[in-house]
């Protein structure tokens, strides 16, 4: 990869970075923990972390919309086609692993939304079919190739910082940009098929082009999270958040909102308990994101059970 | 009423839905202005006969027209709106404002990219809001309204759309009665006023008192009562709705021939 171009992330990352504006550095010297403001000095840190919080951005977004779809899963069944894909590219001595997994991705997520669009398959059967065959065929293709390479692959299981060099940071920050600003572009007629598709149809918006563009980010975002924390925990970045945020939002851009906020606290707290307990940081991150939607629902439990806390409260009951 | 050339034309229409024939021969005529009830026991095709108008189905053989042209051509395209209960039954976790909802409706595929561009959108959408009467809960979330406003409000979205025929599936389906008159009221104020023309599915048999015209799907056929339906011919729509096992004898029976 000698000579690359600058792309997108390294660019974010040198400005990040840059002497004149010393805003990583800025923030590290605030933060607490003795490991955890390597993050904000020492370059492979510092790219892990700036990945992490753009693809949080990103599959909280995502993942609002997922999670209104009723295709919550969508995420973990493409992340282990993605990591059968990784495990294709490793097993044939890391022929661009990453390029394999896209394109396995991709085409799972377009089959799966057309088997879903053409009634053969119910979304999650369909899911759980490609799941399990591409997974099958990259462990298949790794023991029969790979000689016994396992250490790499484990990076792509639990996720690692330490995968996300230059080149990735750049595919990370791309696929972020495009995400965001296709999302920008396509929010209102996705919401619209969301709520009905017939309608929307009547109303003019291509439908089947909306639904396989959302088909094809979700797959590309996926493919990055991978990377990061890890085929096992995609979902808990892309769903916990957006789950947590539905509990306290009133309206839907207020749950985009709460969404971020929940996110980004799971990933940043997340970094910080790994650095400090020296644990794996994906793990951390979607442990930290299970523990603020578990805190969340608990808070509103006990909220709901208070008299006169909420106006639909039996006065009968409330008065004892 | 003078009638010109059909909104909504189907001829000899067969429909199959998963390997069997769910409707066979179908002739229907909806005219401008037109209040139209479909009805029938479930599984008799009166959805599938919707869809086929909405163009989400194929006809086997037949054909149908909607202004002029093949379902779902361009030429239909935003003519027509679709009110159905998928919109009513949202998805819990959606926390969508009234407004919000019916504003999606008077949006074009392009207004939606660019919402920036100024249009009549906002007073469309306050317009359609007045007419279906829900001014005083337009920003509450539609998941906190009852299900009659719930359908009023789906209602909205499809008016603000400014199509000229609306399909209701199912409106009244969980919708109490004092509701279900309201509903009906605004319908067929909506048919009378605004010179909508309205096709609607339902089960409630009182309901089709209020329509112009009248259609019931029986084992794929649909026999389309040509009269007012307040006169006599309801009797036995009413009876043939109200028995489900719609004998022979019954069938034979209806005034309006078939075909």
């Amino acid at each position: 990869m000698g000579g690359r171009v600058m792309g997108l992330g390294t660019l974010l990352h040198h400005v990040l970075d840059h002497p004149r504006f010393s805003i990583l550095s800025t923030i590290g010297g605030w933060m607490p923990g003795e490991v955890f403001p390597a993050f904000f000095e020492m370059e492979m840190f510092e790219r892990a972390l700036i990945a992490a919080l753009l693809i949080t951005v990103v599959a909280g977004l995502y993942g609002t919309f997922l999670m209104l779809r009723n295709l919550s899963l969508i995420g973990d069944g493409l992340a282990h086609v993605s990591f059968g894909g990784v495990a294709v590219g490793v097993a044939f001595g890391a022929v661009a692993p990453m390029d394999i997994a896209s394109l396995a991705c991709v085409f799972s997520a377009i089959c799966i939304y057309e088997l879903q669009n053409r009634d053969i398959l119910s979304g999650d059967t369909s899911i759980a079919i490609f799941l399990t065959g591409a997974l099958a065929f990259g462990l298949v293709i790794l023991r029969l190739f790979g000689q016994g390479i396992t250490t790499d692959i484990e990076g792509y299981l639990f996720g690692s910082l330490v995968l996300i060099d230059d080149a990735r940071l750049d595919r990370i920050t791309a696929t972020s940009a495009v995400a965001l600003f296709s999302l920008a572009v396509f929010h209102r007629p996705l919401l619209a098929i969301t709520i009905d598709s017939v309608a929307a149809k009547m109303q003019g918006i291509p439908v089947h082009f909306v639904g396989l563009w959302f088909s094809v980010m979700v797959a590309l975002i996926v493919v990055n999270m991978v990377q990061l924390i890890g085929a096992l925990l995609v979902t808990a970045l892309l769903v916990t958040p957006a789950a947590t945020a539905q509990l306290v939002s009133r309206s839907f851009r207020g749950s985009l909102l709460w969404t971020q906020g929940f996110g980004l606290t799971s990933t940043f707290l997340g970094l910080y308990l790994s650095a400090e307990l020296n644990t794996g940081s994906g793990s951390m991150i979607a442990l930290v994101a299970a523990m603020l939607f578990a805190t969340v629902g608990l808070l509103k439990l006990i909220a709901s059970q208070l008299p006169d806390f909420k106006a639909p409260s039996p006065p009968e009951e409330a008065r004892g | 009423m003078s009638k010109g050339k059909p909104i909504i034309s189907i001829s000899d229409l067969t429909v199959q839905r998963g390997g069997a024939v769910v409707l066979e021969g179908v002739n229907l005529d909806i005219h401008a202005g037109d209040f139209v009830g479909l009805s029938g026991p479930n599984g008799s095709g009166k959805s599938t006969l919707l869809m086929t108008v909405v163009g989400e189905l194929e006809p086997m053989s037949g054909r149908v027209e909607v202004f002029g042209e093949k379902p779902g051509s361009k030429a239909s395209r935003g003519r027509i709106a679709w009110v159905s209960q998928a919109a009513a039954q949202l998805p819990p976790s959606l926390k969508i404002s009234v407004r919000e909802l019916v504003a999606l409706g008077t949006m074009s595929w392009i207004d939606m990219m660019l919402p920036f561009r100024r249009t009549d959108r906002a007073k469309r959408v306050e317009e359609a809001i007045r007419l279906v009467g829900l001014q005083d809960v337009a920003n509450r979330n539609v998941q906190q309204l009852s299900g009659g406003q719930r359908q009023r409000a789906v209602v909205a979205r499809g008016l603000a759309t400014n199509a000229e025929v609306l399909i209701l599936d199912e409106p009244l389906a969980g919708v109490d009665r004092a509701s279900r008159d309201e509903f009906l009221k605004l319908l067929d104020g909506l048919c009378r006023k605004e010179g909508k023309t309205l096709v609607m599915v339902t089960h409630d048999q009182g309901a089709i008192h209020r329509c112009t015209q009248c259609a019931i799907c029986i084992d794929g056929n649909v026999r389309f009562d040509e009269d007012h339906v307040a006169t006599a011919p309801m009797l036995q729509v009413e009876s043939l709705i109200l028995d489900d096992t719609f004998p022979a004898n019954q069938r034979t029976k209806a005034p309006w021939g078939g075909e």
